[in-house]
């Protein structure tokens, strides 16, 4: 970051608002073909019925909780490099910090959608409200699945208001240099800030605040939603090492998910001299250390299942290993945690090309582990004769493709619409009157 | 008094700036406000600010998210009144978890809300005496002069290393 003046910052950002080519536009069609593509799936299973997907006895729950967990994991990374970096003062966070924010609460919003699908009558959803239906019951606190509600709802007004507070010095930038109708639009935006020191007094203290509350916090969501599984008795899922284990794994597959978009965020907006590759290489050593934690914890698994002399828990993790959905489970062990490890090489953690493909294996490897996690242990449960397989069906997968197409449609039309990296917090790491002199 | 006149010193360098801020106590002239591109330990102390309160809205929002928490679960529980598993009614352990998540909630909603007060936002109106050098790579200094001690005023910022800015009664804000 030396070379860099706190111009050179604000002018490097700024430049990726310019208008969009052709090429930006045709992917955001693209991308908006793909969300109207799961729309369309989604209206068909309203008008249909819930049995257009594969969910059946015994497996209740299929991709539509797979996605959910999958993209509240990728959410909790943001949170890991906005919060939890800032409060150990991190200083390499700064530059993936706005992306990573941005990344969690698009893929909350992303997350929210797949209990409205999954409920199948998406109106009923005011049943998980905190509101009487007509028979004067409210929904009852003693369910994990209302825990979730909660939690989820807490984090996506959180990690808004975190994005939104983190944004406000930025969008003063982009008003200051801008003219005509973006002018008003990021005067309303900024909320007249003008970095008056009364307002950094109060923002710094604001904003070391909401870091402090947010860690607790992007642990607590993924517990919760570990528990919705946990505190089911059903062998796989009825153990206590689900809180940790979830967490250590979406922060694994958000960090993952970081490498994916800042790489290529990075080479087309050229921000090389801001988002360096030591920075990209603190990703990538964080990797290695959720990596291992999540290895660990499957070893952890087989090992209590064996530990316990429980036939059934015995059962379901040699079926995991080598049963119907064998393959799953193996790509999820490879991805996870045998392709990590490579990133302890040196010249692999600095080539580009490397971290982007490992972090798509990653990516791959988490989907999988949610797969695995929330179908082999209701597939194959205590009773042998309510044994039964499960496969998604066109419309599921129409319905997880416009998923992934909405997630990256909000995250391209941010990039180019906001400062993608925070030219405020760039510039506080900056060397105090050396390097930003005009 | 006569008619009042604003004058912003621009700096580049942060210590020029604060030395600035802190010559500028000792003359008859009203330091105004000072902006900042990014938060900066040197001008707070040149300023001697004192610690936000912004904490103590946090601090109540948390404590009345807590309660809340706790009351919502035990209400629809008590609404219920069913026995499961033979574990009470209102069972406190599970509602740790509204507790804590309203917890935090509240916290954050208490935090904005001291954030947006303390700081005095939205605030449209502080940009008609204001530069967008500020939100760039410049510090700025407003001081307030009778209208005949401009010239003077003008010439102490020059003289501490900034360019300087006249804000006429009328001034808008708009490019430097």
């Amino acid at each position: 970051m030396s070379e860099l003046t706190y111009a050179k910052i604000d002018q490097t950002v700024l430049d990726t608002l310019r208008p969009a080519t052709g090429a930006y536009w045709f992917t955001v069609a693209l991308l908006a073909a793909g969300i109207l593509g799961g729309l369309a799936c989604w209206i068909y299973q309203i008008f249909i019925g819930i049995g257009v997907g594969g969910q059946n006895n015994p497996v209740a729950w299929g991709t539509y909780l797979i996605n959910f967990v999958f993209w509240v994991g990728i959410a909790h990374s943001g949170t890991l490099i906005s919060a939890i970096l800032h409060l150990f003062r991190a200083g390499w966070r700064n530059p993936i910090a706005r992306a990573a924010e941005t990344m969690t609460v698009f893929a909350v919003c992303t997350a929210g959608l797949f209990p409205f699908v999954h409920l199948g009558r998406a109106w009923m959803v005011f049943y998980m409200l905190p509101y009487p239906n007509q028979r004067t019951l409210w929904p009852n606190f003693q369910s994990p699945l209302m825990f979730d509600v909660v939690a989820i709802s807490t984090y996506l007004i959180v990690s808004s208001l975190f994005w939104y507070t983190g944004l406000l010095p930025d969008l003063a930038i982009v008003r200051d240099r801008s003219t005509g109708l973006r002018k008003k639009i990021f005067t309303i935006l900024s909320m007249g800030w003008t970095g008056r020191m009364e307002q950094w007094r109060h923002y710094v203290r604001g904003y070391l605040f909401f870091a402090a509350l947010a860690t607790p916090l992007v642990i607590s969501v993924h517990s919760v939603v570990s528990w919705d599984f946990a505190l089911g008795v059903v062998p796989g899922w009825h153990t206590t090492i689900f809180a940790p284990y979830f967490v250590a794994g979406a922060i694994h597959s958000g960090l993952a998910m970081v490498l994916t978009l800042m790489i290529p965020l990075r080479k087309i907006f050229g921000y090389e001299k801001i988002i360096t590759l030591d920075v990209l290489e603190n990703v990538a050593k964080t990797i290695i250390f959720t990596g291992l934690i999540v290895g660990f914890a499957y070893g952890t698994e087989f090992f209590i299942a064996w530990y316990s002399h429980n036939s059934v828990e015995i059962a379901i993790f040699k079926w995991r290993a080598l049963g119907h959905y064998r393959v799953g489970f193996w790509i999820m062990v490879i991805c996870n945690t045998i392709i990590p490890l490579f990133l302890f090489l040196k010249r692999i953690r600095r080539s580009i090309i490397w971290l982007f493909v490992i972090s798509i294996f990653i990516n791959i490897g988490m989907w999988f582990e949610r797969f695995v996690i929330i179908i082999s242990s209701v597939a194959h449960d205590f009773m042998p004769h309510a044994w039964g397989l499960y496969w998604p069906t066109v419309v599921e997968m129409g319905i997880m493709v416009g998923s992934f197409s909405l997630f990256f449609f909000l995250f391209i039309l941010f990039v180019k619409h906001m400062p993608s990296v925070s030219m405020t917090e760039n510039k506080e790491v900056l060397v105090q009157g050396e390097s930003h002199g005009g | 008094m006569g008619a009042e006149c604003q004058v912003m010193g621009l700096f580049t360098d942060e210590d020029r700036a604060a030395s600035a801020i802190t010559a500028l106590k000792k003359t008859p002239w009203h330091l105004k406000q000072v902006h900042s591109p990014v938060p900066s330990h040197k001008l707070s102390d040149a300023l001697n600010l004192k610690k936000s309160k912004v904490g103590y809205f946090t601090l109540v929002g948390g404590i009345i998210g807590f309660f809340l928490g706790f009351a919502l679960a035990m209400f629809t529980a008590a609404k219920w009144n069913l026995i499961v598993g033979g574990k009470p009614v209102i069972a406190l352990v599970p509602f740790v978890i509204v507790g804590f998540e309203f917890t935090i909630l509240f916290a954050v909603l208490g935090n904005v809300i001291g954030l947006l007060t303390q700081g005095g936002l939205p605030d449209y109106k502080g940009l008609d005496v204001y530069d967008p050098r500020c939100s760039g790579d410049h510090f700025g200094v407003l001081a307030a002069c009778p209208e005949a001690e401009k010239s003077q005023l003008i010439t102490y910022f020059k003289e501490k290393g900034g360019i300087t800015r006249v804000f006429e009664p009328s001034t808008s804000a708009g490019n430097p």
